[in-house]
Parts: C-alpha cells; sequence; structure tokens
C-alpha cells in the first residue's frame, strides 16, 4: 500500500483577479522507503505541489483541491488538530534557505528542544537536551550548536541543523525543499551521502525536490518531472533517465552535461513556462516542444501508463 | 557585552562633550547677547554696559570663556543665571520633574498602547480595526501637536468645562498629599493626552509593519510545519522578533520627546523646563541655557544606553564581542 498517494490535485492562487493554476490535476504514488525526486524549471510547480501537501500555503489566496491521502487519512480535509499531529511526526520538511529556517534570537537548541516537545510533551529537559545532541551528532555536528545562534553558524551548518530538525520524530517521510541547493558541491555531496545513509538505518521515504538532475539521479529511486504545473513524467530514474519519454524530460536532460561518456551538445530549451493564469486548449508545452504536431494544439493529452509504473502526459508517448 | 558596554558608554560621553561644544559655540555666536537686556533700552549707559559685559567675562575670546566654563563644570557648578542671579542648578532642579513627569508617562503610555493595537492590527489585517487605525495613524502623525493642544483646550477646558486649561496646580487650592496628586493628575491629563496622541501613530505603524513582515519570515514556516500552534509561534516568536524594530524607534523617540515637549507645555503652561529654555533663548541667559542644554544631552546620552543595551539583551546579532 502506497504510504501518501495524491490524487488529482489542483492549486490555483488568486490574486487581483487572476487565477493561476499552480498545480494542474496531479497524480501519484509513494511507497514506504521510497525515495522521489521532484523536478522542473524555476515556477513549474515544485515547492507549491509540496507545500500545499501539508497545508502550509496562504489560506486567502491558494485554493487546493483533490487528495492527499497519507495512511487513509486525507490531509487535505482532517482538522486543524489531527494535522498537526501529523505535521513533523510523520511527515517533516527541510525548506528552502536553510539559513532563514529558525529565528535569528533565539538559541538554536531551545528552538529544536520547542519543537521536540511539540510531539513528546512529557520528556524531561534532560532528555531533551541528550535526544538533541545525539541529534546534532547524527548530522556531524558538534554539540556546541546546541547554545548556539543562527548567525554563528555556516550554510552547511545550518542545512544540518535543519536535517537534524526533520529527522527529529523518526518521520516516515521527509520532503525536502531544494535542501542542497545552495551549498557547494563538496558539502552538498556529504549531505547527500549523509542523508541516504540515514534514510536506509531509519527507513524513511523522501520527496526531494531540485533543479538539479544529477542529485536526483545518484539519490533517488524514482523521477517526476513537472512542467507549468503538470506532471509529464514519472517513473523509475533509470528508465526515465535511459529513456525519456516525454520531449520536455529530454530537453531537460540535455540541458546537462555528462561527466562520462562522449562529448555532446549541450542544449536548452528555448523559450519559457507559458502563462499560467490563462486556460490552455492543447498541451501545456506545445509552444516550446520541438515535437509538436496539429493535434498538440487542439487537444489537452491524457496521461498514459506505460510498463513499470511509468506514467507520460504526451500525444506521442508509447509511439515511438 | 562588558565591551560591547564599554564601547556604548564612551560613545555617550563623547556625544556629550561634542554637543557641549557646539551648544556653546552657537549661543555664543547667535546675535545678541544678555547685556544689551540687563542694560535696558532706556538710555543705556556706555559704563554700565562695560561693566557688565565684563563682570560676566563677556570680554573674553570665546575659547578662553570655554575653557573657563568647562574648569567651573567640572567642579560641579553650572554657574548662574544671568537673569535672576540664582544658581542654574536650583533652578533646573526645579523645572526638570514636571518635564519628566509629562515626558516620560507619554512615553509609555504612547509605547503601550501604539503597540498593542499595532500587533492587534497586523494580525487582524484588513479587519475594520485594522483599517480605523490605519487613517487615524495618519490624521495624528500630519497633526500639529501645538495645534492638537489647543483644540482639546478648546473643547475640554474651554466649553466643556472637564478639565483645567492650564497649570499643573489650582493655585486657589492649597492640596496635601492624595489631594495633591488627585489634583496633578486632572491638570496632567489635556497635555498627556495631546503628546501621547502625537506618538502613537510612530509606535502603531512601526509595530503593525513589524509584526506582518515577521509573520512572513521562512521560520514562521518551519514552525508551523512541526505543528506549533499560531498562538504560541506568535508569543514566542513572532513577538521577540517583531519588537526589535520598536525598541529603536523607543530610543530615538524618548531622546526627541525629552526636548520636544517645550512647546506643549508652553501652551498648557506646564511649569517645565521646556517654557524655562524659551526664557533662557529669548534673553540670551548663556549659563542658564548651557545648563539646560546639558542635562538634556545627559539624560538622552543616558536613555541611548540603556536602550542599547535592552536591543542588546534581546538580540545576539547585536552584541559584537
Amino acid at each position: 500500500m502506497a504510504l501518501l498517494s495524491i490524487k488529482n490535485e489542483n492549486v490555483i492562487y488568486k490574486v487581483k483577479n487572476k487565477n493561476i493554476h499552480a498545480v494542474n490535476n496531479v497524480s501519484f504514488d509513494i511507497e514506504p522507503q521510497d525515495s522521489l525526486g521532484i523536478v522542473g524549471e524555476s515556477g513549474s510547480g515544485k515547492s507549491t505541489l509540496a507545500l500545499s501537501m501539508l497545508r502550509l500555503l496562504p489560506k486567502k489566496i491558494a485554493e487546493v483541491s483533490g487528495e492527499v491521502i497519507f495512511e487513509d487519512r486525507n490531509l487535505l480535509t482532517i482538522s486543524e488538530d489531527e494535522l498537526r499531529d501529523i505535521r513533523w511526526k510523520e511527515i517533516s520538511v527541510v525548506f528552502q534557505k536553510s539559513m532563514n529556517s529558525l529565528s535569528p534570537i533565539h538559541k538554536i537548541g531551545s528552538q529544536m528542544s520547542d519543537i521536540y516537545m511539540l510531539h513528546n510533551k512529557t520528556a524531561s529537559k534532560a532528555e531533551v537536551k541528550n535526544k538533541m545532541t545525539e541529534l546534532l551528532e547524527l548530522v556531524n555536528l558538534p554539540p556546541r550548536v546546541y547554545t548556539m545562534y543562527q548567525h554563528e553558524l555556516s550554510g552547511g551548518m545550518m542545512q544540518r541543523v535543519s536535517i537534524a530538525l526533520s529527522l527529529m520524530h523518526n518521520p516516515k517521510l521527509i520532503i525536502m525543499d531544494e535542501a542542497t541547493t545552495a551549498l557547494d558541491v563538496i558539502t552538498q555531496g556529504q549531505i547527500l551521502n549523509e542523508i541516504k545513509e540515514l534514510e536506509k538505518r531509519l527507513s524513511i521515504a523522501r520527496i526531494m525536490i531540485t533543479h538539479d538532475m544529477s542529485v536526483v539521479a545518484n539519490t533517488c529511486k524514482k523521477i517526476a518531472v513537472m512542467y507549468a504545473g503538470y506532471l509529464v513524467e514519472f517513473g523509475y530514474v533509470d528508465d526515465v533517465i535511459s529513456n525519456p519519454n516525454h520531449p520536455y524530460t529530454r530537453g531537460l536532460l540535455k540541458s546537462f552535461p555528462t561527466l562520462k561518456g562522449e562529448r555532446g551538445v549541450l542544449r536548452g530549451i528555448s523559450g519559457s513556462l507559458p502563462d499560467l493564469s490563462v486556460q490552455h486548449d492543447g498541451c501545456i508545452f506545445e509552444s516550446r516542444c520541438p515535437e509538436r504536431s496539429e493535434s498538440c494544439h487542439k487537444e489537452k493529452p491524457g496521461t498514459v501508463i506505460l510498463e513499470n509504473g511509468r506514467m507520460v502526459m504526451c500525444h506521442s508517448a508509447g509511439r515511438r | 557585552m562588558a565591551r560591547y558596554l564599554r564601547r556604548r558608554i564612551l560613545t555617550g560621553i563623547l556625544i556629550i562633550l561634542v554637543s557641549l561644544v557646539i551648544n556653546f559655540m552657537l549661543i555664543h555666536l547667535a546675535p545678541g547677547n544678555p547685556i544689551s537686556l540687563l542694560a535696558g533700552k532706556d538710555n543705556p549707559s556706555q559704563e554700565m554696559i562695560d561693566a557688565l559685559t565684563e563682570k560676566y567675562g563677556l570680554n573674553d575670546p570665546i575659547h578662553i570663556q570655554f575653557i573657563s566654563y568647562v574648569k567651573t563644570l567640572l567642579k560641579g557648578d553650572l554657574g548662574y543665571s544671568i537673569m535672576s542671579s540664582e544658581p542654574v542648578s536650583k533652578l533646573i532642579f526645579e523645572k526638570v520633574g514636571p518635564t519628566l513627569l509629562l515626558a516620560l508617562t507619554s512615553i509609555l503610555l504612547a509605547v503601550v498602547i501604539g503597540t498593542a493595537s499595532g500587533i492587534f492590527a497586523a494580525r487582524k489585517r484588513g479587519s475594520l480595526f485594522d483599517v480605523t487605525m490605519n487613517g487615524l495613524s495618519y490624521v495624528f502623525d500630519s497633526t500639529p501637536s501645538f495645534w492638537l493642544g489647543l483644540m482639546l483646550i478648546l473643547i475640554f477646558a474651554s466649553k466643556l468645562k472637564i478639565f483645567p486649561t492650564a497649570g499643573m496646580v489650582d493655585l486657589r487650592a492649597q492640596h496635601e498629599g492624595i489631594a495633591k496628586a488627585v489634583d496633578i493628575l486632572w491638570h496632567l491629563t489635556l497635555p498627556l493626552i495631546t503628546v501621547t496622541l502625537i506618538q502613537i501613530p510612530y509606535y502603531f505603524r512601526i509595530a503593525r509593519a513589524s509584526v506582518i513582515q515577521t509573520m512572513s519570515e521562512d521560520f514562521i514556516t518551519t514552525f508551523r510545519a512541526a505543528g506549533m500552534k499560531e498562538n504560541k509561534i506568535f508569543k514566542k516568536y513572532i513577538f521577540k522578533n517583531a519588537i526589535l524594530p520598536t525598541i529603536t524607534v523607543f530610543g530615538i523617540n524618548l531622546a526627541y520627546v525629552i526636548s520636544g515637549v517645550a512647546i506643549i507645555e508652553i501652551v498648557f503652561a506646564w511649569p517645565g523646563m521646556g517654557r524655562l529654555m524659551m526664557t533662557a533663548i529669548s534673553k540670551r541667559d548663556y549659563p542658564l541655557l548651557m545648563g539646560i542644554y546639558l542635562i538634556l544631552s545627559v539624560s538622552i546620552a543616558v536613555c541611548m544606553i540603556v536602550v542599547d543595551l535592552i536591543y542588546a539583551v534581546i538580540d545576539p546579532r547585536i552584541r559584537y564581542d
């Protein structure tokens, strides 16, 4: 049974008489201990999708519909109290910009303890402090970080603090929103290895949101490619990377160089994201697609399900 | 922290010294002098003017005058008023109480009312309260304080006869003890309302903007995602982060109000330093004026140091060690 199952999720931002369709009809499943990388260019709805699952988007402007089923409960409809119980204990998040992920004028340790106490109300002070020191050790940080402030740590250290924070209650699912994007490659490599290690040890499922194909290729089992709020391709990383089925995925893969193998031409995808506040009749990628045909302009492509759980949203899917 | 404190105190002393020099020079460079006032308009004799000038040492070059002023100052002597021949320290001592009473009470009231309503408005953004308070804050911000004072006198004192028009005590009644305190409070009400109303908009707007800004900070999302209740997030994290700009404004405003209530004191005939200062300026009473300025700059420097200290205690990023 799937750990998390997203069914026909839509997110619409309502701003200044405009409706921006940030996430459109997205469905996929995550199994226990799965690791899923969500890739796509900026503005493709990756972060919106992740934040909407935990209802963290501002209620006044974001309208979320569809279902997010986590262990038989629909996260979009359960009460605030029930949701608060699931937050962090079952699903935790490592946010973008971890440099600002904690209050600058409170000690890191006291904030960590505060978050710990939310789901372990009876824990004694000494117990909490022990647990925090353990957690810091887990992500290779010295215990003195406990009494330090955010501005005294480097970006990489704060990233580790954020990861320690997310591991606190042994959640079943961690959402990493661009968790390593701001780091240099060496620190990123270290942290990614640590994450993989911890995941195996603590049996955690992970959703990894990133621009970086290589991060997904190295650390994830499955990949979801998003474009303009649509899930255009989904499947096992090995399948998708070796045989991309959607023209956008192909374009995305061509935009990254390979270290091994022949020297190829590095190509981007020309054009930019379409205006998400206007309705598109045909395929959303049609205007930038190098392989477009007559039907792409008129008809919205459906999601084609291929072997091995592969999903592709394209008229020509499976025909090649 | 100790180093931070030392640096703040040294800066404070430096500010006092610099303002002492500037004030001394400015007063003496300003046109007019106390001697022509003392000698009178009718038929002043040159001998008298010369004798008076000599008596007060105004013949000497300005830097010699300054050195001798500092010398007596170092002995703790503020000198004597030229006009009344009384010790400057005694004159100031009599008037400093009412000024502090008016200024400090109004600041405290304005901080509490302004900040509380600002926070409330921010949490209920777009509500009727928020919109009304926003509008009012602009109205009072652009109202001249003396005009507001006069209007309050006109309405509450002249027409409705609820409050007295001027002064600090009822001169015809000889109140003692609690009755005296009540009497002072009675007289204090209108000037206090005036000075407070003028200051509230600053605190309201700073608190409102700061809370709104803090609520959109990334770390708030972290606590929300962790399942912390909105009330707890607010009490423990938003409030402390959002109060920092208020402390800064408080420090600036404190200095401004202590010297700035003068005009309100004149409108309400409040027997504070403001009136003393105005008379001293118009009569070119150099020693008295210097004494008042010195007291003001010392109290402002002390306020600044205290505010900086409070800030450093709350915000660890400030204490550079």
